[in-house]
This record gives C-alpha cells, structure tokens and sequence, in this order.
C-alpha cells in the first residue's frame, strides 16, 4: 500500500512539473529530459510511469479535464434568463482559470503549435460557452427578442473577448490595464455584449 | 418500469445544453412521468447525476448503448 501511494505521488509530481514545463515553452519546446532533470530523477523514472513524451502531455490535459467546469449549478439557480445564467457560466470559467492559469499558457502554444490533442480538447472546454450562447440567441431571435443577426458570431466573439481579457489579466499582465479589477473587465464585457445583440432594442 | 412519456435527442450537444434542454421538457411533464435523453457528450453521465441530486428528480437509469448515454428520468 505504502509502495502504490508513493507512486502515485511520484505520478502527481511529474504531472505538476510537465504541466508548468508545457505552459512555458510549448510541447516541443520540452524535452522528457528537461522535465526530469527538473524533478531531480532520470528520464526512465519518467518513462516508468509515462510511456513517451505525448502520453505524458495527454494526461496532463486529461487530468485537468477530469476538474472540468460543471456549469449544472449555473443553468439550474434563478434568475434563468440568458443573461443571468452566461453570467454565472462566465464565471465558473473565470473562476477555474483563475485557479490553474498554465492552462491559458498550454492553450495559446497549442494553438500556434497544431497539437490535434490539444486543440481539440480547449475547444471543448470553450464550446460549453459559446453553444450555450448560440442555442439561447436562436431561441431568443425566433421569440423576436433580440436582434442579432448571427448567433454563432456572438458566441465566437464572446469568447475572443473574454479570452482576451483572460490573458491580459494572467499572461501579458498589461500595464494599461492592471487598475482594473478582474470582475469589473467582466461585467463590462456582459454589458457590452448584451448591448451588441440588441437585447434591450425591442 | 414506467413508460416514456417525452424523447429528448441531445446527441451532438455540448454540456450544459442537454441539461438546459432537460430541464424545459421535463417543466412540460406531469409528476411521475419518465423523460428520456438520449446525449453524446461523455460528461454528461456525472452531469445527469448532480442534475437529478440537485432537482429531486429520479435517475431510472443511466446506460450507455452504442456511443450514446441514454437516461430515464422521473419527474418528481
């Protein structure tokens, strides 16, 4: 028993370490010997627990998938107009970001790296928000309640907006806007989209 | 076993939309009627779970058949 723990401690560790290693320089910027030497071990300790260096990245997304965002508790409180529940999904997202920011950084070099895996597995995370966007504008445009010409557009520029302000927050650190809090950008950005649509024109 | 009263086809959708979509047909159900959703989205077998704990609704069943999660669901 004492033996299994250990390794799964030793699993925990390696995984920790890779993730910060990928979210600095991207998975080819690492090399397995690089994230061993980092954790003080050999390379075939690593490749005890972790077959090759992609095994090794696939799981540090799959782990972090594991604690994806559960959004039941953002469609199931009051008040269930549109408006209120992308408010609280917004935040359960800003929330999980905020807590684990190497993933906006994994995020951003797959994307400039091609990783299938990867790309595909943030474009998950970000479609809960963007469907959730797109499938309430169609309903809403059918009632006549908005005026939005394309709710897939909202959803994308929904989220380009609110990554932005994610990685200005966490990886540029942008100066221009460090007064600003967090959660003042975000309920700006609600404003402003909610204006954009047209909710409150008919 | 009750009989179903409503389908619900939330293949291809992305959490939270089948909850989204639960949750409106089974407001349009009587108490003790069944709803029955067929999803994609792996996450959405824990997801049915923690909506049914959360709503006071019963999970009849959960299984998984051929690439799909089919739920059955009681309204309370």
């Amino acid at each position: 028993m004492a033996k299994r723990l250990k390794a799964a401690e030793r699993k925990a560790s390696i995984l920790a370490v890779a993730k910060v290693l990928f979210a600095d320089k991207g998975y080819h910027g690492v090399s397995v010997d690089e994230i061993a030497k980092r954790l003080g071990v050999s390379p075939a300790i690593l490749y005890q627990h972790f077959l090759s260096k992609e095994a090794l990245y696939e799981e540090v997304l799959s782990e972090n998938s594991a604690k994806r965002e559960s959004y039941i508790e953002a469609i199931l409180s009051e008040p269930t107009d549109f408006v209120s529940v992308l408010k609280r999904m917004t935040k359960i997202y800003v929330e999980s970001i905020s807590g684990d920011p190497d993933f906006l950084r994994m995020e951003l070099m797959s994307a400039l790296e091609g990783s299938q895996t990867a790309t595909s597995f943030f474009e998950r995370r970000w479609r809960s928000i963007t469907d959730y966007i797109e499938y309430s504008l169609n309903e809403l445009k059918s009632d006549h309640v908005i005026i939005c010409s394309s709710p897939k557009m909202a959803g994308l520029m929904y989220q380009g907006m609110l990554r932005e302000i994610l990685y200005t927050k966490y990886i540029t650190e942008d100066y221009r806007y460090k007064d600003i809090p967090l959660k003042t950008m975000i309920d700006e950005l609600v404003k402003m989209f909610v204006r954009a649509i047209g909710k409150d024109t008919k | 076993m009750s009989e179903v009263a409503q389908e619900l086809d939330a293949r291809g959708l992305n959490c939270p939309l089948p909850i989204l979509r639960a949750k409106k047909s089974i407001s349009n159900l009587a108490s003790g009627e069944v709803l029955r959703i067929t999803a994609t989205d792996p996450g959405s077998v824990k997801d049915f779970e923690s909506f049914c704990k959360q709503t006071g609704n019963a999970l009849l069943s959960s299984i998984e058949d051929n690439g799909a999660f089919v739920f059955d669901i009681q309204k309370s």
